[in-house]
């Protein structure tokens, strides 16, 4: 049996109307023909003629549906006030692969996002099979506002200056640049993974009050955490409507909300009422290097469109920066010692390391922790002994005691993290480019190191 | 049986409504409702037939009948469930009661930032287009989002008068 559309409708011309903006709602029935009417928590796109529903608890109207296969569906669209109608027909129950990872995902984002991991669990992804869509009789809608931008052109516009970026630094400034300007996204954070630790390090961050290069989250946490565990997008459209769908749900299930994993010495920037955010995952050579985090105040800021435009950027971000390494070949001998060319002068700093994670603190500020912490206390330890201030981005790499995990784990974005952290903290240690492949440390006082186990 | 107390106080509060049916072929059909009210022991709702015709078919069939009702401050919700629903009345005298509950239920949607105008759409049914359906509830179900959902709500037996 062919699927009867009405004219010009597509599944995919209706995404938007899934968001869960205005949630879906279905119309199953038992054997004796009695309706069951219910709203959904989330809809997913499959292919043109194939849509998920959330399978997360055993109510009646997966009853209904087990017994008869058939559902009415209707969705509206979150601009214009109209709506499809949809006859579906169940076809199976996935419990792994990319459909459930999706659905499982956003339902995780979102309800991790309010305290609500335990009780939004996904027992399925429901596969139906659409028979029928037809708009909805006898609305009067409203005209769809204008798109932001052209994204389209807009993403190749950054897309091109991104591909002529020499150096990591400049593709970051390019890449923050871009979402700013060519596709108005005024709030963003670009995290990465530390594989070992299952944690994210904010490594740049635009239109916040604090900067937050350095601060921690774990891996699973929040939009962030959750879109790095599954690989996949997670876009929230309208936080109030989904922190009152989870606040209602939480109460049913008389849960407490949940607390940071990690307490962060760092203050995370955010926006105290977001209305709209999207985390993306960096992803290269099939793994997950880190994610971008966008949001907004405005409702519905980011559509489908927008996490197309970003994980296409996002993409050519994560390979550009997983290649941005010196080849060997290019990357000179190390630097010969040379005694400190600039005076030191003051009282002495005190740099700490805690063996433990190689967290380090200055005069007791936290700093920096794992790759970035152990690669300053070299740095910092080999000027000590030997006054050498320049170093190369190879013999790092190659130094055991770092135990860098491998060469995904970028070596370069570490040090421009760090960086980052040590030009934030105004501190008397600086680290300057001093060529392609190669560091300059610069340290103004001196300086007493401290190593503890504890 | 009838509705308690609270149910017929929610019924006011701006929720929004969805009617369902099944024909006797056994095609689901569902449509927004504009208000509802409780009549000694009955529901009263009221649909567009423009928007609603396939429920108002499923309901002359075989008077099968599912109405759910929701809050959006708190996604309280509870679906009231008959198998003798008629269909009976139509035209302008329901229009104040559909225009109280319209504005209810903007003044709910407007604090999550839904513009006013945007109901406008699903409330924009000519007078001669609003049509009645009565029935007796048979069963309440709470349908709030979380574990419990589908589970039965006591509804209270009807007092005829004496």
């Amino acid at each position: 049996m062919s699927a009867v559309f009405d004219d010009g409708l597509s599944l995919i011309g209706v995404r938007r109307m899934m968001e869960g903006v205005i949630p879906p709602v279905l119309c199953t029935f038992s054997k004796d023909r009695i309706p069951n009417v219910s709203y959904l928590s989330l809809c997913e796109y499959v292919d043109p003629l194939h849509i998920a529903l959330s399978y997360q608890f055993f109510n009646r109207s997966r009853e209904n549906v087990l017994a008869t296969r058939r559902a009415a569906l209707t969705m509206d669209d979150p601009y214009t006030g109209g709506g499809v109608a949809l006859q579906i027909e169940y076809q199976r129950t996935e419990t792994e692969g990319p459909v459930f990872e999706r659905l499982r995902a956003k339902l995780m984002g979102v309800a991790s996002h309010h305290g609500m991991d335990k009780v939004f669990h996904l027992r399925g992804a429901d596969i139906y099979r659409v028979l029928e869509m037809r708009r909805v009789p006898g609305r009067k809608e409203l005209t769809a506002a204008q798109p932001r931008v052209d994204l389209p052109t807009n993403s190749r516009l950054l897309s091109e200056r991104m591909a002529n970026c020499e150096d990591l630094s400049d593709l970051l400034e390019t890449f923050l640049d871009g979402l700013a300007h060519q596709l108005r996204i005024d709030h963003v954070m670009l995290w990465l993974t530390n594989p070992a630790q299952q944690t994210l390090t904010l490594l740049a961050s635009r239109g916040y009050e604090v900067d937050g290069a350095g601060a921690e989250i774990s891996v699973g946490e929040g939009l962030v955490g959750t879109a790095v565990r599954e690989g996949v997008p997670i876009r929230v459209g309208h936080m109030m409507n989904m922190a009152t769908y989870a606040r209602a749900a939480r109460d049913r299930a008389d849960e407490s909300g949940v607390t940071r994993t990690l307490q962060s010495e760092i203050p995370l920037p955010g926006l105290k009422e977001p209305r709209s955010q999207l985390a993306v995952p960096l992803r290269a050579r099939g793994k997950v290097l880190g994610a971008l985090f966008v949001e907004s105040l405005h409702d519905q800021y980011f559509g489908y469109d927008d996490e197309d435009a970003l994980m296409m950027l996002s993409g050519q971000l994560a390979v550009a920066m997983s290649l941005m390494q010196p080849q060997e070949h290019e990357v000179p001998a190390p630097v010969a010692a040379k005694p400190p060319a600039a005076a030191q002068a003051g009282p002495a700093l005190r740099l700490k390391r805690f063996v433990r994670d190689n967290s380090v603190f200055l005069d007791d500020v936290y700093l920096i922790r794992g790759v970035a912490g152990a690669i300053l206390w070299k740095l910092v330890g080999e000027f000590v002994r030997s006054g050498r201030r320049e170093f190369t981005n190879r013999e790092l790499r190659l130094a055991p005691e770092l135990r860098l995990p491998d060469v995904q784990d970028n070596l370069e974005v570490r040090l421009l993290l760090l960086q980052r952290r040590l030009g934030e903290q105004q501190s008397a240690i600086r680290l300057e480019k001093a060529g392609r492949g190669k560091m300059r440390l610069c340290i103004d006082r001196p300086v007493n190191m401290e190593s503890s186990e504890s | 049986m009838a509705l308690t107390e609270d149910m017929i106080q929610l019924l006011s509060a701006g929720v929004a409504h969805q009617v369902g049916g099944c024909t006797n072929a056994g095609r689901p059909v569902v449509c927004r409702g504009m208000a509802a009210q409780h009549e000694a022991g009955r529901l009263l709702v009221i649909i567009s037939s423009e928007s609603g015709f396939e429920v108002l078919e499923a309901i002359r069939q075989n008077g099968n009948i599912a109405v759910n009702v929701t809050l959006p401050e708190n996604y309280r919700s509870v679906s009231f469930i008959g198998n003798d629903a008629v269909v009976r009345g139509s035209g302008a005298a329901w229009r104040p009661l559909v225009n109280e509950r319209h504005e209810a239920f903007r003044q709910q949607l407007i604090r999550y930032g839904i513009p006013p105008g945007y109901t406008n759409a699903w409330y924009s049914a000519a007078d001669e287009q609003l049509v009645a359906i009565r029935f007796t509830p048979m069963l309440a179900r709470n349908q709030t989002p979380g574990p419990g959902a589908g589970e039965a709500l006591a509804l209270k037996p009807i007092e005829f008068e004496k």
